[in-house]
Parts: C-alpha cells; structure tokens; sequence
C-alpha cells in the first residue's frame, strides 16, 4: 500500500468538465429563478379575429362591431320591439365568412384589461363558489358546475411543481458539478489494491437494479418532457412537442410495471440493510467524509446512511410514484376529482424531487466516487475502495467469511 | 376591444337541453362528450334553479397555462381553442378547469386519453376558417360567419346569452332590474375576473 494517499484533486479533466457544467447550471439557474419572478405567468391571446381591409391589415374593431350587433339580437321583447313591424336586423348573416384569425403579437395587455371589471359588470357578478348540482347525463363530473380550486390547481402545477421543480433538479446538479470542480472525484485513497476484489452485488440484485434503473430514466425523461416540453421542445417545434409529447405519454405509461417490480424486489432484497441504526447520525453530520481526501471516512456497513436515504428514496418515493400513477390512470374509479386534483399534483411533485435526488445517486455512481459503479455492473470492488467506504460491512465480511466462504 | 362571454340567467332556464342538443348536432360531438350540459341546483325544492354551462372561455384561461404541449389558446376575443393534432389527452386541462368543460373520448388513461374536446364557442380551431378539417375536428365555424354560438342563439327563454361581454352584460343587468330579483350571473367572477376574489 502506497504511503501518500491519493488526492480526488489529480481528476483534472473532470474538474475542467465539472466547472464548465457548474457554470452552465448556474445560468440555467438564474434564468429559471427570474422566470419565478417575473410576474409572465398568465394566459395571453395568441390570435386575432379581423374583418380583412384593403391594406390587408385586420379590423378587430368591425369584427367586434358585427358580433356586438348580434349579440343585441339577444336583448328582450320589451326593449328590442317586436319584429317584423321595427327595423328589420340589419346584420343577420348568411353564410359568408367574413371574419378570419391571423397571429397576435401583444396580447399580454387584453388579459389585465379583461381581469378588471368595470363598475356594471362587477356588479352582476356573482362571488366564487363551489357549486355542484345534478345531472342526468350520465358521465361523472356532469353533475359540476363551477369549482374555484381548480384555478388554485393550475397555480400548484404550474408554479410549485414545475417552476420549484426545475430549481430543485437545476440547483441540485449545479450543486454538484460544482462539488466535481472543487473537490473532484471521492478517489480511492490508497489506491487501486492488489488483493482479490470483494463480491458486492450478485446477479439477481444487479438485474433488478439496472432494469429499475433503465425504467426510471425512461419514466424520468418521458415526464420532462410532459413537464418541461413547452420550454425544452417546444421552441424548436411545437408540432414535434405534440408528436414527442404523444409518444412520451405512452412510453410514460409502459415502463411503470418494470419500475413497480424493481421497486418492490429492492424493498424486499434490501430493507433489512437500509434500517436506520445510531451510528448513520455521526456519518450524517460528518457529510460521510465525502468532502475531505482524509483517511478517515466514518464507519458504515454495506449501506451508508446516504445510501439508505437513496433507498428509502426509491421505495417510499417509487411507491407514491406508482400509487399515484396507477390511480392517475383511472380517473374516478376509486377517487372524486378532488382526490384526483391532489393525486396528480402529489405525482408531479414527488416525481420532480425524486428526478434531483437520483441525479445525485447516478452521479456519486459515476463520476462522484472513484470505483462505485463496478459495484453495480460487474458485481465486485476494489478492496481499498470497501475498506474506505464501507469498514464495518468489509470487517462482518472477514469474521463471515471464516464460517461460510461462500458470502 | 371586444370579449365576448357567456351567462345563464338561472330564473329562465328552463332545464329544456336544447342547447345542449342542438350544440351536440351542429358539432357533431362524437358519442360520449358533450360541449355544453344543463347542471341543476336544489333539484325538487323551490329554489330549483338550472345553469346550463360549458366552457366559459376564462380571462387568464388556466387549461392554457397547464396544457403540457400549447395545444391550448386564446384568441383576442377571449375564446379559448385547441389544437387536436397536438393534445396528448393527458387530462390536465381538466383538473385546472373551473367548469369540467375539457372532455375525452376515453374513460381510462392509457398513455392518452384520446383528443381533448371542448366548447369552441363555435369558433372552430386552427385550421383554415370554414374548413371541411375544420368541420370535422371542431365542428362548424359560426364566428367565422359573424354569428354567435347556437346554444345562445337556440334559447327559447334566452337564459342563455353569448356574445359582447359588455352587451350580454346590459341585457342581462336590465333584466334583473325590470324584474327586480335573481341578479348574480352564475361563474363570472371565477371565469372573468379571478383576481376578485383576493385568491
Ligand atoms: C445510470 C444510472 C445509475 C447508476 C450508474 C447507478 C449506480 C449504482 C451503483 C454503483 C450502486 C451501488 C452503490 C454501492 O456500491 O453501494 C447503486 C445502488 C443503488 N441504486 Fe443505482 N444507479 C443508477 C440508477 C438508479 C436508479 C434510477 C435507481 C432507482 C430507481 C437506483 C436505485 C439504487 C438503489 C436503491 C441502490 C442501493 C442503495 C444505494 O447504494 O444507494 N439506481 N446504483
């Protein structure tokens, strides 16, 4: 064993990498909080209605003339005089069309305009109320009127789940790309050991792993895009978005039985090794010594508490994830449409966070920690690498291994 | 600036479905979806009223702003379209409707719930005004034409008024006058005006 121990600083093409990413972030960052701030986040019209003038320009103003007469032709008996004795209506159509729609540019200020009622209309209208009554159609929800929540819902999905979202998985990443600048990768101290490896993961945890793995990417990026699409896509076509966004929804939806059996064969392989013991609080309040090059990472046994919290993550999360989805799959079968309101709110928020929380599992799987990801591919690691990390689980291997080689 | 709205006077609807009938024809709504439903209130008691509603074409639309894809917009009028080449049928336009308009030709969501379908206020959708796709995708064009939504103009009782907010909005404030009660048009605050309500 080499007496100088190895500094996570010698990563140079890493740290250039990681800096130019921590940058990077740090703009999309800034971007995405003045996008919080900005006060854009309303609904402006896209589209002009026109009577076309010579000069080919559009005339809303007739068109607003020609629909206001005929909505006069709405007024009562008592004070629109019978017909056919009074004029005659002078504009009721044929079948001509006469008002056609172009793009509208500055639409922004109609929606202010419209939001402010003007004395005559503030008074007849009646207040915001949650009001449901009966129907006879048959179909569920005919029976709603007016739900006021609803406004309060696009704020929760559009606001808070999809803004904050973006700035959990955002910041997150910037936080550790800037980690991998700084400080480089977590290195094997003592380097690479002649000793034999160390079996870690069999066969059966690793499939079910990487098909957990694959799933969950592919569920990941299939919801970025039914999330971020309008930013991510649909710049560059929004009939692309369409198409991607179509084909994102079923992908969404084939994946998710892989992703609910690799979870629940997790739990079952491995909640014993995840519960949480006295010791994860001191590993926790040392940051699991991830931040220093000293040889004197705090103890931990085959799971370190960060792995644990990765653990619970995937599971409880996983679980919220397919409950959520599942219900979400059959609307109004076993919850009203407050119950769905919440599901798919809670389905977007926890899918966001867990979205941040394993780009920090799959980068300390990669490029975060010298030597991990041999654990999950190839089954076995470097002996230095489990004393370093994992003493205790080395230590409970050895006392093993003179009872039953076989572990 | 024209905006055009809907209002439906509860003290003359007489729960006839008309408008909802003759906007299922004129649409040629496919089975399963309706554009425009007759919602009683207090049904058997005297204060039995009916609203008929549909899509009330919001200010600051929220279906527009959660719509995963823009197949959602606005137009300077007020009316809220959609484009269904582009929905992916993913409902949430109908989690964030104050009025349940968005409807799907599939119950159950798997992968999609089919093309959205929704109230046009008889104003079509992208495609060209008056098209025969247009025809078949959104249903007739009457806008086009300088007409107003046929539910509105079917009314026997004209409880049911589309139009000029404005003039809708005399006509219906010199009703209540004339008759001296039942004033309050039903959902116009959370469709219209949703910073009235210091939400
Ligand atoms: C490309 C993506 C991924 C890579 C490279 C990766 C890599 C790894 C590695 C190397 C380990 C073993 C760590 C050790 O030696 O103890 C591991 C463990 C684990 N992985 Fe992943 N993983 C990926 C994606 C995922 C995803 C998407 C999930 C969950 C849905 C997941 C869940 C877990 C769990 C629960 C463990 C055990 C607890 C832990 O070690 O944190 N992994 N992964």
């Amino acid at each position: 064993m080499s007496a100088a121990l190895r500094s996570g600083r010698r990563f140079t093409g890493y740290r250039v990498a990681g800096a130019i990413a921590a940058v990077l972030l740090a703009l999309v960052m800034a971007w995405q909080v003045y996008e919080l701030f900005d006060g854009d986040d309303f609904t402006r019209p896209v589209v002009q209605w026109g009577v076309p003038q010579d000069g080919a320009e559009l005339s809303g103003v007739l068109a607003g003339e020609a629909l206001a007469a005929r909505t006069r032709l709405q007024r009562d008996r008592f004070n629109s005089g019978p017909a056919p004795d009074a004029d005659a209506p002078s504009l009721a159509y044929g079948d001509e069309l006469f008002i056609v729609t172009a793009p509208l540019d500055d639409g922004a200020v109609l929606t202010g305009a419209w939001a402010r009622p003007d004395e005559a209309a503030a008074e007849v209208a009646r207040p915001s109320d949650r009001v449901i009554g009966i129907s006879s159609l048959p179909y569920v929800n005919a029976d709603l009127f007016e739900r006021p929540f609803a406004r309060d819902w696009r704020v929760g999905i559009a606001d808070v789940a999809t803004h904050l979202g973006a700035i959990a998985i955002v910041g997150f990443s910037f936080l550790l790309a800037l980690m991998l600048a700084v400080r480089g990768r977590v290195p094997i101290l003592h380097g690479h050991s002649d000793r034999p490896r160390v079996k870690r993961f069999g066969l059966l945890e690793r499939m079910v792993h990487w098909m957990t793995a694959v799933s969950f990417i592919v569920l990941a990026l299939t919801g970025i895009v039914i999330a971020y699409g309008e930013t991510l896509i649909a710049p560059f076509s929004r009939v692309a978005l369409g198409d991607i966004g179509w084909l994102s929804a079923w992908a969404h939806m084939m994946f998710f039985p892989s992703f609910a059996l690799g979870v629940l064969v997790m739990a079952v392989m491995w909640t014993l090794r995840n519960l949480p013991e006295r010791r994860d609080l001191t590993w926790l309040a040392r940051g699991g010594g991830f931040f220093t090059d000293a040889d004197d990472s705090p103890p931990a046994h085959k799971f370190n508490p960060g792995q644990k919290l990765v653990f619970w993550s995937a599971v409880l999360g996983g679980l919220i994830m397919v409950g959520t989805g599942v219900t979400l799959m059959f609307p109004y079968y076993w919850l009203d449409l407050g119950g769905m309101s919440w599901a798919m709110l809670t389905h977007a928020v926890i899918g966001v966070l867990l979205i941040a929380i394993f780009i920090g599992h799959i980068y300390i799987g990669t490029v975060g920690m010298e030597g991990a990801f041999w654990a999950m591919w190839g089954g076995d690691v470097d002996r230095n690498w489990a004393e370093e990390h994992h003493k205790l689980w080395v230590r409970d291997l050895e006392q093993g291994a003179n009872r039953s080689p076989a572990e | 600036m024209t905006r055009v709205k809907f209002v439906c006077d509860t003290e003359r609807c007489i729960e006839c479905n008309a408008c909802a009938t003759a906007c299922k024809n004129e649409h040629e709504v496919p089975w399963g979806m309706v554009r425009r439903r007759v919602v009683t209130l207090n049904d058997g008691t005297p204060e039995e009223r009916s609203i008929a509603t549909s899509c009330m074409h919001c200010t600051d639309a929220p279906c527009v702003a959660v719509c995963p894809v823009e197949c959602l917009y606005q137009t300077d009028l007020g009316i809220v379209l959609h484009d269904k080449d582009i929905c992916i049928g993913c409902g949430y336009c109908f989690y964030a409707c104050p009025f349940g308009a968005p409807q799907y030709p599939r119950a159950s969501l798997f992968g999609s719930r089919g093309k959205m379908d929704k109230c046009t206020y008889c104003a079509g959708g992208p495609e060209p005004n008056g098209s025969e796709e247009e025809y078949r995708k959104y249903g007739r064009n009457r806008v086009a034409e300088g007409k107003l939504p046929l539910c509105a103009e079917v009314c026997s009782t004209r409880a049911l008024l589309a139009g000029d907010g404005e003039v809708v909005g005399e006509i219906f404030r010199e009703r209540v006058i004339h008759r001296g009660y039942g004033s309050g048009a039903w959902g116009w605050n959370t469709a219209y005006y949703p910073e009235e309500d210091g939400a």
